[in-house]
């Protein structure tokens, strides 16, 4: 008897055991700590009233609190947020229908409408108080009119937006709307001081369900600090997010931020090239190495103040053909870049290797045959002290003046190879470097000469800059989804296009891309392989390599999947 | 003294009222443009730039001419009003009530760090001349004037950070003010801002006792049987600090304006340097002419200072 009950209990103990033991391993993953992020100052947002914001932290900082419509993984899949469905486009490509869930809530309880979304639209978006910086993205040209869009409520989680001509990349910026709640919007609107400083829009109290984490506190220069939102509408199965806190710490430094991680203060930060064999090697840190959006470029000054062998695709290609892009993403970038051909990454769906120019890469990184170019453009060369020497069509040897921006190792080696590379094809190129605002204003920005035109950075082909330049090396960026947005640096009427590159067939390709034409996706990708082709042929500028970032982590966060896009699931990120 | 005083404070008014409206107007007039640091941004976004440009400065009242924004600005100064901080997207006085005391304490803390360490050392150096007691003061004052702030405090982060664990890589303002976890994460960089001060303290008290030491009225006081404390304390000491008062008050002045910001940036610190700094890169106006203002202000005041203690110092001097 004594027996039977001491094995029943036994038996009990040991079930309750295994029980308690199986447990955590059925249960969601555990929620808590924090998740230090670390950044530069230089990467602080300005505002969280989201509307107000050009830069791109401020929108980052209020996604924290507040989903999008949707967003993409790494593979540029649409991953919908507070779409309850993906958006509806009707087959004349004017009408898009958008229906958002129905558990999206405020602060006070009240759901997320498509009164809100519409009302977003309306009257801060479209509104002439608020002045939204971003209100192009909204607005069609109608017969050399500038109009916006309409947007329309159809229910209270559908509503419709409709366009007066078709512009198939419009749907990206539809992804990306997020709403202001009407019943706080309706108090300040038409008073844009009274809207900038309005509290519930600076601290972010409105946000309800709508992100995984809510507004803490922010100190400037300092740190913002969110606590996780047990209610975030995409946790409810899950119990994401997975950290008591979510904390994005500010450093003056990149070496006192790295510094933070090894020392185990931070959980994750951006490490530099000539660190990563370092990190590579402790044990407590993972890096991860992924594409960016980012670009280096050579611009060709093809204005009436550049060198007059720039404005010919010719001597452009020479040009590129001589710099070794290889060269630069092994020797310079440290591995962690790749050659470049064109505005659009080899990540972008729409990249299509085989029609690409791929100057600057063997086997058209050539220095003999880029002097065979530029003899055959017509110029000639002649021979001192053992080296050859390109003549201008003055018969003076060519010097080109090389325009970049100081503070940036990457940058400052990579001008001094390109210096060496085209000295290696008789060309003596002068660097000069100037801080951001001079190269701006004196050689970016032009006008036409004997007019008083307000200077822009693209006023017509006749208009040049204050300042003679041949060359500038800057970073660009570009939007893999909607590489059409590049326009602004290459089709005639870009309002960036300051080195005065003016194509037609360019110009017809970007607005072909933006029309009926565009809407099939097969067709809209072999436009996209000719304007890259019809670029990379043309040289406006050179492109030299997309740069790869090197993210660091601490070992004991799961759930990442490094990508382009790799906060696409940051929800999820849990501690072991 | 009281007229003296008054006087000062009213020429300290009109010279920061100058100061103040040169820097608006220059500001206004130079060739950067708040929309500057965003231009990538719009461009990655496809956006013409000049629309965002004219939305941002029409939506802060940059469009207007500038001489309607100096009034307004003025006016709204004599409110109260510093403005708004298109950067920080708060008041000026919020950005500035919240970050003071963050440079503050710094400040504070390392002044008299590197007076009380500097002059005592120099003291003793001076005291103890040719021993080696003062040569390894002259060695260590050599290492401190050479040693940039900034790097020390990059050195200190990595040896006592990173690989002792003794603290935390960077300025943790969870902590309150006033507690021992606060005064215990200051300490590195109180060391990497005094030090460099506290070596030059150190030189110059140990110069001005040298000095003294030699003078008629310390034999003096020696053969009336004074003890040696009294002596080097009341005779000696008294007479040194007068050139010392000087440097450590025009230090003072230079920490405020821009020692101290290198220190911040290293460790982090949220204080005024930063706050001005990038204040200036990102053309937030209000920002930058209210912390001109804050520094020009402190050193009118700090010159004020030294002169008032200079007649508790030295009795001959008198400003009636």
């Amino acid at each position: 008897m004594n027996n039977a009950i001491i094995k029943r209990s036994l038996a009990s103990i040991i079930s309750a055991a295994i029980l308690i033991i199986s447990l955590p391993a059925c249960a969601a993953p555990s929620s808590g700590g924090s998740f230090i992020e670390g950044d530069v100052s230089g990467g602080e947002a300005e505002t969280l009233n989201w509307i107000l914001a050009a830069d791109a932290s401020s929108f980052a900082y209020a996604g924290y609190t507040l989903e999008s419509l949707a967003n993409y993984d790494n593979q540029f899949n649409i991953v919908l947020r507070c779409l309850a469905k993906d958006i509806e486009v009707s087959p004349d490509g004017l009408v898009y229908t958008l229906t958002i869930r129905d558990d999206l809530k405020w602060s006070d309880g009240s759901p997320v409408t498509a009164e809100d979304y519409v009302h977003t639209l309306k009257n801060l978006m479209f509104s002439d108080w608020l002045n939204y910086n971003y209100k192009d993205d909204w607005q069609e040209d109608t017969g050399g009119k500038k109009v916006f869009v309409t947007p329309a409520v159809v229910d209270g989680t559908t509503f419709t937006i409709t366009r007066q001509t078709v512009q198939p990349e419009f749907i990206y910026t539809l992804y990306n709307l997020i709403p202001y709640p009407k019943y706080i919007a309706v108090k300040y609107e038409g008073d844009v001081d009274a809207f900038t400083r309005a509290k519930e829009f600076n601290d972010l109290s409105y946000t309800g369900n709508l992100g995984p984490y809510k507004f803490k506190q922010w100190l400037k220069n300092d740190k913002y600090v969110l606590s996780r939102n047990p209610q975030y509408f995409l946790g409810q199965d899950n119990g994401a997010p997975f950290f008591d806190e979510y904390i994005v710490k500010m450093f003056g430094t990149s070496a006192v931020m790295q510094a933070a991680l090894e020392a185990g203060d931070i959980t994750y930060c951006g490490i530099e090239p000539q660190n990563v064999a370092k990190f590579k090697k402790m044990p407590d840190i993972n890096v991860y190495t992924v594409p960016t959006r980012g670009y280096n470029i050579i611009a060709y000054n093809q204005r009436a103040n550049g060198w007059e062998g720039l404005r010919k695709k010719d001597v452009r290609q020479a040009l590129s053909m001589a710099i070794d892009k290889e060269t630069i993403a092994k020797k310079i970038s440290l591995g962690f870049a790749e050659p470049a051909y064109s505005f659009i990454p080899s990540s972008s769906p729409w990249y299509s290797d085989n029609t690409v120019m791929k100057l600057g890469v063997a086997p058209l990184n050539d220095k003999q045959q880029a002097m065979q170019l530029l003899k055959a453009a017509g110029y000639e060369y002649t021979r001192s002290d053992g080296r050859d020497i390109l003549l201008g069509e003055d018969g003076k040897p060519v010097k080109l003046l090389m325009v970049t921006t100081p503070g940036s190792d990457v940058v400052e080696s990579m001008s001094l190879l390109i210096k060496q590379e085209l000295a290696g094809i008789g060309i003596d190129v002068e660097v000069k470097w100037v801080q951001w605002p001079t190269l701006l204003r004196q050689y970016m920005m032009n006008r036409e000469p004997g007019t008083d035109q307000e200077p822009r950075y693209n006023n017509g082909p006749r208009a040049v800059s204050d300042e003679a330049w041949d060359m500038t090396l800057m970073a660009h960026n570009t939007d893999p989804l909607a590489p059409s947005g590049s326009r602004v640096f290459f089709a005639s009427d870009g309002g960036l296009n300051s080195f005065g590159f003016f194509n037609d067939l360019v110009d017809q390709l970007f607005q072909e891309i933006r029309s009926e034409k565009g809407m099939n996706k097969d067709d809209r990708s072999l436009m996209y392989g000719e304007l890259a082709r019809v670029i990379s042929e043309e040289q406006p500028v050179d492109f030299i390599t997309y740069t790869r970032a090197n993210r660091g982590f601490q070992s004991n966060v799961k759930g990442i999947e490094p990508g382009i896009n790799m906060g696409y699931n940051y929800y999820l990120w849990r501690f072991e | 003294m009281r007229s003296y005083i008054i006087k000062r404070l009213i020429y300290s008014v009109i010279i920061a009222w100058g100061i103040m409206t040169v820097t608006f107007v220059l500001l206004r007039l130079g060739p950067t443009s708040p929309v500057d640091r965003y231009i990538l941004n719009i461009a990655a976004r496809g956006q013409d730039v000049e629309s965002v440009r004219q939305a941002i400065e029409a939506r802060y009242g940059l469009d207007k001419p500038v001489i309607e924004q100096y009034f307004t600005y003025m006016g709204n100064l004599l409110q109260g009003n510093w403005g708004w901080s298109f950067s920080t997207s708060q008041t000026v006085v919020d950005l500035i009530a919240s970050h003071w005391i963050y440079s503050f304490q710094l400040i504070l803390l390392a002044t008299i760090f590197a007076i009380v360490l500097g002059v005592g050392l120099g003291m003793l150096a001076a005291v103890k001349q040719n021993t080696k007691i003062d040569y390894a003061a002259s060695i260590f004052s050599f290492i401190g004037i050479s040693i940039p702030g900034f790097w020390l405090g990059l050195m200190l982060i990595m040896v006592f950070a990173v690989y002792l664990g003794w603290f935390k890589t960077y300025y943790d303002t969870s902590y309150p003010i006033w507690s021992l976890e606060n005064i215990k994460q200051l300490l590195l960089p109180v060391l990497a801002l005094g030090i460099g001060e506290l070596a030059g303290y150190l030189r110059y008290t140990r110069s001005a006792m040298l000095d003294n030491l030699r003078k008629d009225f310390v034999t003096t006081a020696r053969a009336k049987g004074l003890p040696e404390k009294t002596v080097i304390g009341k005779h000696v000491l008294r007479n040194a600090v007068l050139p010392l008062v000087t440097i450590i008050m025009f230090d003072l002045g230079s920490v405020v304006f821009g020692g101290a910001y290198l220190t911040e940036i290293v460790f982090g610190i949220p204080g005024l340097g930063q706050v001005s700094f990038n204040a200036i890169f990102a053309n937030d106006y209000a920002v930058v002419v209210a912390v001109t203002l804050i520094g020009t202000f402190l050193v009118l005041f700090i010159n004020l200072a030294t002169d008032l203690i200079y007649t508790y110092l030295d009795p001959r001097i008198r400003y009636d």
